[in-house]
């Protein structure tokens, strides 16, 4: 039985590995490829059958390079901080409804699990900028600090709505529930809320301000070389991976749709998601820590708690009418 | 242009009356005789030019370099700060009263004064490995104010900003002094492309000269051939022929535009936004293909030449102009839309960096920097040169004196700027576009022409004895004076702001380290 | 350093063939960096804004992925020289080149770069007559400014360096000496005041 359990986490964990990997280096390519189609250029088309193989070229030569230890540093910490920031995405991976039935655990804290265990990559970053004694990486790391504590309230906020509608917080539940409409039609305000704080969840663009390439050089991770520096970027892809999946599981009727298989539509409905988070970042400008502080707690918690109270009276008249 | 020769001790009272009257300290700078250091202050008047120069001479008596000394006027004119540092590490005059005269453009260990007559150029063959080891000792400065330790009790540090930064824009450093994120004073540290060009022209030929100017300001080069094309004729008494004349206009005014294009990209790069830099790339890229045409140079213009410009334009050069501005004023719609209306750029944007007109006169702000300050300051317009009093142009202001209108006032600019071309373009007339026979050097005497470039008021000040090469050959680049000013508009702010302010003034360096 | 490029001498520098090989591992690292330069954001002067130029939208460096600019050093492969060398900042320059994690390439792009270019003359006092006098140099564009294309160029020229395996770079003579120029200096004396003020 152990024995059994023991090859089951062996190979789902090799499986989530590599589809991280996968998911990463297409992720890069997209980025790059939208954002010259934007951007009026061609992105990367030499390396490979339409520069499909360049990113797999940029990680090769990322685990070839040297990996620096500034002489500052907190070596433990410096050392702890990449995989501190990539590690808990893999549990992500846990609970995300794949396809009908395809769970590797239906937790009964379903999402709740994600953002819980999501939230120490902030710790990550956090001792990232702290260990590698340089100002920017520091600045970095306080702004995202202060970042992630704001959104995190808003995020969960806005998904309350939909657990009201269906009072669970499984995700083989959720789904479901959302045969007869999204609940991107009945939550639309949640939505909106959801995407945007997400957004700065994953340090994205127009609300990057960790790494504000501008003004702090490369922000936390500025003294990060190699293969150190490849799981920063590996975890924000995945994390943007992640909080999209949850967009579509809850918003977008998860692996429901006509025809194809429940893993392409849940598939096509993430990549999609993303595509807009990437359309977001190569069309605005960033915004300043103090503004981004100013949107989370004047504009996105009243909203969603609005959306909140308003989602549970209507709940109410529902059952009083009935 | 009046002249006066006033006392060493009288100089503070004649600056005072001279800000009291409203002007500004445009140009400063000294040169070396054998038995005094003349320095030459050049003061303007915002509007209609109204230039007076005073000088002041500081015997040498004999003594050396660092041991000349004469008052400061930096209290009074707080432009006078850097223009002070720099004739004291270029010429050894000590200004008494000044409240830092450290070297400016120079590394802090050197002990040269290069542009004395003295000074007879650096021994040969220095050895890069002993001054490598001098000047490692100079960052030992920039590691002990880094090294304010984060953990001591007050919760205030310093941040070195640059020499290299993403969005310097050149190799500036700006030493800030921080707490948290909030900006307590910022201090702009320059010198780290300086290129020596004065000293340079002085053992050039005045021909040699052009190559420098389209090496200052190579984002705008073509104002800075404008610029020494003017003092060229001022000072040979040479008219060039109407057709060159239409050709620098036209070429001046393209390249205007390019360089605010080039500004609008970085800008808002700094501020965040990747996407507009490649719009605006795209679209000077065609400028520089018209430009290139005729020159054969896509960024260190070298083609206006005394009484004309380097070579004729080809046939397909007007039609390409007139091919380009419909299309560029497409684009310009599409950039208002994108950039002037989103609503982040205007929240970043709106009140940040405040230059007020007092700082402005002090300061010596020209450009589109003083213009978003509500001055309609123009030398196209009030020291009229070359076809400019023969067009028809605005010349666009803006009140708040922010970022956002710093932005709306080049924005403008480069419509004026299109206004101007398609009035010159149909227009060019037929015939030479050089003069038979220039004269190889400029007479005896010494001269000062400005004219307007893409940053504002470029001024040149030379001396000349009759010789083959300048005497002295002195720069006044707006930036210098632009970038001064934002002294007073980093305190208050924090960290993002800095690069926005940075980004809103426009600068180039090796035009301000020159 | 002086390189012997004699094929003799090359011969006997290569190990003896062993049960272990590991060239063909080398040789695929080596096709991944040549194809993954990622360049430092650090522009000098003038020829930073051909690199930038370069790097937007006609010429699109990121065709042949050149084009992830890195404003860390630490997450750099490539330093582009791009400018005049003041001396003001070959410290810092120095301090760049040693943050970068090997492998690590170097481009002097432009006559400033390469030799000091149109600053250079007899008894110069502000700039660095090259860059190759602090770091190895793998590859050096002329041109003032070379044009966009001739950095694509310069990049592919390293690229090939890469994937054959000689990256070493080359420094200048280790008697390094600035102002080399053997024009005669044409500095002149200071005249007097009172002379050229006289009325002609």
């Amino acid at each position: 039985m152990i024995f059994k359990e023991l090859i089951k986490i062996i190979i789902y964990g090799t499986l989530v590995v590599l589809f991280i990997s996968v998911n990463a280096l297409f992720l890069v390519w997209a980025e790059r490829r939208v954002s010259a189609r934007i951007q009026l250029r061609r992105g990367p088309i030499h390396v490979g059958w339409q520069g499909l193989l360049q990113t797999v070229a940029d990680a090769v030569k990322l685990i070839s390079k040297e990996l620096v230890l500034p002489k500052e540093a907190d070596r433990f910490l410096y050392i702890l901080a990449p995989m501190l920031v990539f590690a808990p995405l893999l549990s992500a991976f846990l609970v995300l409804p794949l396809a009908q039935n395809v769970v590797i655990r239906d937790l009964n804290i379903g999402f709740l699990f994600i953002f819980s265990l999501t939230n120490i990559t902030f710790i990550g970053i956090f001792i990232a900028g702290w260990s590698s004694n340089n100002k920017y990486a520091l600045l970095g790391s306080m702004r995202a600090v202060a970042q992630n504590i704001s959104y995190e309230i808003p995020l969960l906020l806005s998904t309350m709505g939909v657990v009201l509608l269906t009072g669970t917080l499984k995700m083989s539940e959720l789904v479901p529930a959302q045969a007869k409409g999204w609940f991107l039609f009945t939550q639309p305000v949640a939505f909106l809320i959801f995407l945007c704080s997400s957004l700065a969840e994953a340090n994205r663009a127009p609300f990057d301000i960790p790494e504000a390439e501008s003004e702090l050089v490369a922000g936390f991770h500025t003294e990060y070389s190699g293969m150190r520096f490849a799981l920063f970027f590996l975890g924000e892809y995945t994390a943007i991976f992640i909080s999209s999946a949850i967009a579509a599981a809850l918003f977008l009727g998860g692996w429901q749709g006509p025809l194809l298989p429940g893993l392409v539509w849940f598939l096509i409905k993430t990549y999609g998601i993303i595509f807009i988070v990437m359309w977001i970042r190569w069309t605005f400008p960033r915004l300043r820590s103090d503004q981004l502080m100013a949107l989370a707690w004047k504009v996105l918690i009243p909203l969603a708690m609005v959306n909140v109270f308003v989602t549970a009276l209507v709940l109410e008249l529902q059952k009083i009418l009935a | 242009m009046t002249e006066t020769l006033v006392a060493q001790d009288e100089i503070q009272s004649v600056a005072r009356q001279c800000l009291a009257q409203g002007y500004f300290l445009e140009s400063f700078t000294a040169v070396d005789f054998a038995e005094c250091i003349e320095l030459v202050y050049h003061f303007n008047h915002w509007g209609p030019c109204q230039r007076s120069c005073v000088k002041v001479l500081v015997p040498k008596n004999g003594g050396s370099p660092g041991a000349w000394s004469t008052p400061s006027i930096s209290s009074i004119y707080k432009s006078a700060n850097w223009f002070e540092r720099e004739i004291h590490e270029f010429f050894g005059v000590t200004f008494a009263g000044h409240p830092n005269l450290k070297r400016l453009l120079l590394p802090e260990s050197s002990e040269i004064f290069p542009l004395l007559k003295s000074f007879k150029g650096e021994p040969k063959g220095a050895d890069v490995t002993q001054s490598l080891k001098l000047m490692q000792e100079d960052t030992r400065e920039f590691k002990t104010q880094e090294a304010v330790s984060l953990t001591q009790k007050n919760k205030d540090y310093y941040l070195n900003l640059g020499p290299q930064h993403p969005s310097t824009h050149g190799v500036l450093r700006v030493l800030l002094h921080l707490a948290g994120e909030r900006v307590l004073a910022g201090e702009p540290i320059i010198g780290y492309s300086h290129r020596h060009h004065e000293k340079m022209m002085e053992i050039q030929t005045y021909l040699g000269c052009w190559p420098n100017m389209g090496r200052l300001d190579y984002v705008g080069a073509m104002s800075y051939n404008m610029g020494y094309a003017l003092l060229a004729e001022k000072a040979m008494g040479l008219v060039p022929t109407p057709r060159a004349e239409h050709i620098r206009v036209l070429m001046t005014e393209l390249n205007r535009v390019s360089s605010h294009l080039l500004w609008m990209g970085t800008f808002l790069l700094d501020l965040g936004a990747f996407t507009p830099f490649f719009y605006c790339f795209d679209d000077r890229e065609k400028i520089l293909d018209i430009l290139e045409m005729a020159t054969g140079e896509r960024l260190t213009y070298d083609y206006f030449r005394f009484g004309g410009v380097d070579r004729d334009i080809p046939a397909e050069f007007a039609p390409a102009i007139k091919d380009f501005i419909p299309e560029f004023k497409k684009r310009l719609r599409d950039y208002d839309k994108l950039i002037r209306q989103n609503i982040i750029f205007e929240k970043r944007t709106k009140g940040l960096g405040i230059l007020t007109k007092e700082n402005a006169l002090a300061y010596g702000v020209t450009g589109p920097s003083l213009r978003a300050a509500g001055v309609a300051q123009d030398l196209r317009r009030d020291e009229p040169y070359s076809l400019y009093p023969t067009l028809d142009f605005q010349v666009p202001t803006s009140t708040d004196s922010d970022a956002y209108s710093r932005y709306w006032v080049r924005f403008r600019e480069m419509e004026e700027s299109l206004k101007i071309i398609s009035q010159l373009v149909d227009k060019i007339p037929a015939g030479e576009t050089k003069l038979a026979r220039i004269p190889k050097n400029f007479p005896k005497g010494e001269y000062y022409s400005a004219c307007e470039s893409a940053r504002g008021t470029f001024g040149m000040y030379l001396v000349s004895d009759g010789t083959l090469n300048p005497y002295r050959f002195h720069l006044r680049t707006p930036s210098f004076s632009n970038l001064n000013a934002i002294v007073d508009m980093l305190p208050g702010c924090v960290v993002s702001d800095v690069v926005a302010i940075l980004g809103s003034i426009d600068i180039v360096l090796p035009e301000i380290d020159r | 350093m002086e390189i012997n490029k004699d094929p003799a001498f090359l011969d006997t520098q290569m190990p003896p063939p062993g049960l272990v090989n590991l060239f063909r591992v080398e040789d695929a690292l080596n096709l991944a960096r040549a194809n993954s330069l990622w360049p430092l954001t650090f522009g000098l002067a003038c020829c930073a804004i051909e690199l930038m130029a370069g790097g937007a939208s006609r010429f699109d460096m990121d065709r042949f992925g050149f084009g992830v600019f890195r404003p860390s050093p630490r997450q750099a492969d490539l330093m582009i020289v791009a400018g005049t060398i003041s001396r003001k900042m070959v410290p810092c320059i120095k301090t760049l080149y040693d943050q970068m994690p090997a492998p690590k390439y170097v481009i002097a792009l432009g006559g400033c770069a390469t030799a000091g270019g149109p600053f250079k003359y007899p008894g110069q006092y502000g700039i660095l007559e090259g860059i190759d006098k602090i770091i190895p140099v793998n590859v050096y564009v002329p041109g003032c400014p070379p044009r966009p294309e001739a950095l694509i160029a310069g990049i592919i020229e390293l690229q090939k360096q890469i994937k054959e395996g000689r990256t070493q770079g080359t420094m200048s003579p280790a008697a390094v000496a600035d102002s080399q120029d053997a024009r005669p200096a044409e500095y002149r004396d200071a005249i007097s005041r009172a002379d050229f003020r006289k009325p002609a």
